[in-house]
């Protein structure tokens, strides 16, 4: 992309700033109650009377059911793991996501690329790699990470299933039990997690309080949080998008009626 | 450990096979690969081929509900996909064991594709890093339209892929420029052209 088609990609985003939607992201490992507070906060909009739509980790249609049968059989290698996720989450974005932005739509994501991120890297694959592999990043406005101990999360998922091969890292462990390598896994996920949150900026959501507090503390912070333009690095994902949508063009002249 | 470690294929680490590419946008790539394989061989049966696909995944994503409509960036994602499955189960174990192997297609193709559809070319050199480089490489000239056969190769599904999405590619401009990119591996040096039709002669070049 030129500097100057980055220009006016960048003028015909600061257009749709107002009336764009926002991008909330929940994060954190299992077990942490993420999905219990997105659900709570969609409600909550929702009697704002803020147009909301949820997009969930690995949901999409055409390319969730290739990762499903490959978990089930176990022969995922990190990298074909990591990969397969990753077009999960682009088709996601260019289908789901950005088209409701776009509409005004805000959009709750049940986990976002920093699961794939902090899964992937606890597998042991290059951090830079990661980044590149999910290129063109699209930025939330908001990026909440419910934080919980390793222990805190084994207990809440133990208390309810047996956790999955793929979800207990059995893969890299080597350890038959699912429970213990889950332990020694999640462990792993958090620490790359915290990293995540202490250099991307996430809200860290004490995901050890009631259910009530952590709520109010949310809507506390989406009420307080000011709209900002997009960041530049969302330029290219959304110049990559619109330039896929029957714009046929990667000039942002011809997108701009899109 | 990194992945490259695990699959045997660390630049420090003894690789003691050798590895070849037959790339293309032509649907001619898996006969010139049979050439090579044999031309490897020297006499002695072929060496093995990998092939595009090898995990299924296009497979069964053509399967499921015809074509899907996907982006260049998503289709590009599931290439690297299935070539890490074949890195693990055919590429790495044939390297290991000291033999030849030909990968066909194998980085060059999906690149080529990616970039007549407008992807940044340092996007793709950064997410294929994962693939050793191969000791030889070869690309097979576009054959004639009539020739192609829906569905049955990279590009084929490429090429269907794209245009079932909403963005408007052009399939034969989708094929010139992939060609146009292959071309000027070949102009740099990196890769070597092997003409559709010819007997296995440059192949051997590629032997030991």
């Amino acid at each position: 992309m030129t500097e100057r088609d980055r220009r006016k990609w960048r003028e015909l985003l600061e257009r749709r700033h107002e009336s764009r939607g926002l991008l909330v992201a929940f994060e954190g490992p299992d077990g942490s109650g993420k999905s219990t507070q997105r659900k709570l906060f969609k409600t909550w909009l929702k009697g704002e009377g803020i147009s909301v739509t949820t997009t969930k980790w690995n949901s999409s249609a055409v390319i969730k059911p290739l990762v499903k049968v490959r978990k089930q059989i176990h022969v995922l290698s990190p990298e074909e793991f990591c990969l397969l996720h990753a077009a999960d989450f682009r088709h996601r974005v260019e289908t789901e996501i950005l088209p409701a932005l776009w509409q005004g739509t805000t959009v709750v994501a049940d986990r976002y690329l920093f699961t794939g991120l902090a899964r992937d890297a606890a597998r042991g694959l290059p951090f830079d790699w990661l980044l590149h592999v999910y290129e063109p990043i699209l930025w939330p406005d908001l990026v909440f990470y419910f934080s919980v101990s390793p222990e805190t999360s084994g207990m809440r998922i133990s208390a309810t299933r047996q956790p999955k091969y793929y979800e207990a890292g059995q893969d890299i462990t080597g350890v038959d039990d699912p429970l213990a390598s889950y332990k020694r896994f999640i462990a792993r996920v958090i620490r790359e997690y915290e990293s995540l949150a202490m250099i991307f900026h996430f809200v860290t959501i004490d995901a050890e309080r009631s259910i009530n507090e952590q709520h109010r503390e949310i809507r506390g912070h989406f009420e307080r949080a000011s709209r900002r333009p997009w960041p530049d690095w969302n330029v290219e994902a959304v110049a990559d998008w619109l330039a896929h949508q029957g714009a046929g063009s990667r000039r942002p002249s011809r997108a701009a009626s899109a | 450990m990194t992945g490259r470690e695990r699959r045997g294929l660390s630049a420090s680490g003894p690789v003691r096979g050798r590895l070849v590419a037959v790339d293309g946008s032509s649907p001619r790539v898996a006969a010139a690969a049979a050439l090579v394989a044999r031309g490897l061989a020297g006499g002695a049966g072929r060496a093995p081929v990998s092939a595009w696909d090898s995990s299924g995944i296009f497979t069964e994503l053509m399967a499921a509900d015809g074509v899907p409509g996907l982006s260049a960036r998503t289709l590009t994602l599931l290439y690297a996909a299935d070539l890490a499955f074949r890195l693990r189960w055919q590429i790495g174990p044939a390297l290991l064991e000291g033999r030849a192997v030909v990968a066909a297609p194998y980085v060059e193709t999906a690149k080529a594709l990616a970039v007549a559809a407008g992807l940044p070319r340092v996007w793709l050199d950064e997410l294929f890093r994962f693939a050793p480089r191969p000791d030889a490489s070869y690309h097979v000239t576009p054959g004639r339209a009539r020739d192609v056969k829906a569905g049955a190769s990279y590009v084929e599904c490429f090429v269907a892929a794209a245009l079932a999405g909403p963005q408007l590619l052009d399939a034969a401009r989708l094929r010139k420029r992939s060609a146009d990119y292959l071309g000027a591996l070949e102009r740099e040096g990196t890769a070597t052209r092997l003409p559709a039709g010819r007997r296995a002669a440059p192949c051997r070049r590629a032997r030991r």
